[in-house]
Order: structure tokens, then C-alpha cells, then sequence
């Protein structure tokens, strides 16, 4: 009898887990948490870097909202969750600034602006509030993921189309001929964030509605 | 009676839940908490964030002048070493860029040629602007004299970068004109 409730909680927590990375992918299917994904995924490293960040503050925070869920007084549940969010963001952004400075920088204010992702506050609400620890950390690390591999995506077409090479912590792992020499910098630029990204929901849309048909 | 005395103490801890200013009770414990980890976290990062600028000029020091055996800092510039003789000087250079400040440093040999320029840190437009750090750029300033420092289209032998004009201007200009001071007080200081 143990054994089998042990089974179906692992089964349980793989499922939440992978729920995150594409039934509930954030950023293609939920459609949130778009500020950060538009404006750091002009590269591979900070697409990783922010990538990064978000796991450990979902996951810090989910834990704890998680524990505190049945003491946390609904009237205040919104400001408790923003505090609990944002001691997470400070510790990242401090332990970023002291230990990998060039990411700190590249990633500027939008290591602070974590603290509003709405990826974060609605998996708070949504799930951890509800939910026990364990299937808390399933869940933050599936959106987690999920968020990366979206930054992942975006950031890959917009490094190769914008500077024609692509390249990792400072290795470049391949660059095109013709394009790195006149690259097309407009991806690189806020409006290829747009571009690309449309052009992926479209796409990640049009692939669910021939899978549904 | 009984039967409610048993309740009181089953909802004991629910009453607390229910009372009115449990919420502002543990808002504030919470901000409480989150505040001392914090500061905590802070105190311990405090000393590596501060050093972190002073390791990596000396850190650039030692790329830019291999031979360094000590420095000394004279207010504006740093004197280079090599034994008992001047190997040249480095000083930072803070230029106005696209998207805020740009701080660099720059090595110079003793006839006053640049050796090496680095970019420190900058908050130029990622992948555009931010190609100023590429040695293919900076490389461009090794060797040259004051006269040399400016744009191609300026008159310079410095090659901006495609669609960063401005941050590459802003780094060429802000050496020049940080460099001439530079050798106004190295001269007059011998």
C-alpha cells in the first residue's frame, strides 16, 4: 500500500514537471513573463544566465509559499508573496553582482525586474498556495525549464540572424560565412525581439492546432 | 458545556488565524525575516563586490604590461614597473556612450603609444553597442599616437563598428581626450 502511494506521488511530481515545460509552457503557451523574454534574449548567454535566475527564484519561492500556505492570512497573500519574491531577487542580484559580474551587468535591470515577473506571482497563486512542497518544486522547476528553453529559442535565432555567429560564456561555436560579416543587426534590436517572437507563437500555435485536428 | 469546551481548544489556533490583526502580524514577521536575510546576505557579498573592481584593473594590469613587477598609483594614472625602470603608464577612462557610462582602461608605452585599451564595464545595446569589448575593435588602438585616435571618418584610423557609431565614437573620443591630460601631467609632473 505504501509503495504504491510512493509511486503515484513520483508519477505525480514528473507530471507536474513536465506539464511546465510544454502543456503549460510559459512563455508559448501561457503567453507571461514576455518583458524578459523580449528583452534579454538578444544572446544565448543571457538568455541562460536569466534563464538561471527565474529557476532559482521560482523555486525559492514556491518552497516557501508552499510552507507557509496554511498560516498565510488570504487578506495579505498578494504583499507576502511580493516580499518573499523579492528576498529572492535581492540574494540573486547580490550573488550575481558578487560572484559573475559581466552576466550582472549584461542582464542590468532585468535581474531586479524578476521580482514583477508575472511567471513567479502566478505560479504563487496558482499553484504553490494550493499545493504541497513537493509538487511546489515539480512545478518550479518545469516552468522553470520551460521559461529557459523558450529564452533558449528566441535567443538562437535572434544571436545567429543578428550577428551571424552564435557563441557560448565566450566560445564561439560557429559563425556563418556571408552573415557575420554584414549581419542583420535588426534582430539583435528591440522590434527582431517582436518579429522572432511572433513568428515562434505563431508557429508553436499553428503545430497545437494540427496536433488537436 | 463539554462539548464546547472541546471546541474552544480545537479552534485555539484557528481563532488566532481569525483574529483582525493577525494579517499585519505576519506581514510584518515576514518583511521582518526577509529584511535580516538580506542584510545578512549583503554583509557577506559587501567585501567581493567592492574588490571585484580593484581585482580586475589589476587583473587587466598584468594582461597589458606582462612584464609588471609593482604599481603605483599617482592620483590620476598608475605607474608601470619593470624592475627599477617606468614600463609605461594606465589610467581609466570614463566615456559617454549610447546607453549610460563606459569605463575602460588604457595602457600606454613610455613615448606615450597605446599598448592596450580594455573595455571595464558598459551598458551599451547588447550586441551592438556591446561589441565594443571585442578585441577585434580594441585591438584597432594598439600602437597608435595621440593624433591617430579618432574615427575613420574622422580623419583617425579607428574603423567604428557597423551600427554602433556612437558607442565606438564615444570610446575613441573619451580616450583622446583623457589621454592628452594624461601626458599634460606625466610631462610637467617630470
Amino acid at each position: 500500500m505504501n509503495q504504491l502511494k510512493e509511486t503515484t506521488t513520483g508519477k505525480k511530481f514528473w507530471v507536474e514537471f513536465a506539464k511546465g515545460i510544454i502543456i503549460t509552457n510559459p512563455v508559448f503557451v501561457l503567453v507571461l513573463g514576455l518583458c524578459p523574454t523580449l528583452a534579454v534574449t538578444s544572446s544565448i548567454d543571457n538568455a541562460l544566465g536569466m534563464g538561471a535566475g527565474v529557476i532559482f527564484v521560482l523555486l525559492g519561492s514556491n518552497i516557501i509559499i508552499s510552507l507557509i500556505r496554511k498560516i498565510t492570512p488570504a487578506m495579505v497573500r498578494i504583499p507576502v508573496f511580493i516580499v518573499v519574491i523579492a528576498t529572492f531577487v535581492t540574494i540573486l542580484s547580490l550573488v550575481f553582482e558578487a560572484y559573475i559580474p559581466p552576466l550582472y551587468e549584461s542582464l542590468g535591470i532585468y535581474l531586479a525586474l524578476i521580482v514583477v515577473n508575472c511567471i513567479i506571482l502566478g505560479r504563487a497563486e496558482a499553484f504553490a498556495q494550493k499545493s504541497s512542497v513537493l509538487y511546489s518544486i515539480a512545478d518550479a522547476l518545469g516552468i522553470g525549464i520551460g521559461f529557459t528553453i523558450s529564452l533558449l529559442i528566441v535567443s538562437f535565432f535572434r544571436e545567429i540572424l543578428g550577428t551571424g555567429s552564435l557563441s557560448v560564456f565566450g566560445f564561439t561555436l560557429f559563425s556563418i560565412p556571408v552573415l557575420s560579416e554584414t549581419p542583420m543587426a535588426f534582430f539583435i534590436m528591440p522590434p527582431g525581439a517582436f518579429l522572432v517572437l511572433g513568428l515562434l507563437l505563431a508557429l508553436f500555435r499553428w503545430l497545437g492546432v494540427l496536433k488537436n485536428e | 458545556m463539554e462539548k464546547e469546551n472541546n471546541t474552544d481548544r480545537k479552534s485555539a489556533g484557528s481563532k488566532i488565524l481569525a483574529s483582525k490583526i493577525y494579517p499585519l502580524v505576519f506581514l510584518v514577521v515576514i518583511v521582518l525575516i526577509s529584511v535580516s536575510l538580506v542584510m545578512v546576505i549583503g554583509n557577506m557579498t559587501q567585501a567581493k563586490i567592492a574588490g571585484q573592481r580593484d581585482a580586475e584593473i589589476l587583473k587587466q594590469l598584468n594582461i597589458i604590461f606582462p612584464e609588471m613587477t609593482d604599481f603605483k598609483y599617482l592620483d590620476q594614472y598608475y605607474e608601470i614597473y619593470a624592475g627599477n625602470d617606468v614600463a609605461g603608464f594606465a589610467f581609466t577612462v570614463t566615456g559617454k556612450g549610447y546607453g549610460g557610462d563606459i569605463n575602460m582602461l588604457a595602457g600606454i608605452d613610455t613615448n606615450y603609444n597605446v599598448k592596450a585599451l580594455t573595455i571595464l564595464s558598459n551598458t551599451e545595446t547588447p550586441g551592438l553597442g556591446t561589441r565594443i569589448e571585442e578585441s577585434a575593435f580594441t585591438d584597432q588602438f594598439k600602437g597608435l599616437g595621440l593624433q591617430d585616435i579618432s574615427l575613420s571618418k574622422d580623419g583617425g584610423k579607428i574603423d567604428a563598428i557597423t551600427g554602433a557609431t556612437i558607442s565606438s565614437k564615444a570610446v575613441t573620443d573619451a580616450l583622446r581626450g583623457q589621454l592628452e591630460e594624461i601626458i599634460e601631467i606625466i610631462k610637467n609632473g617630470n
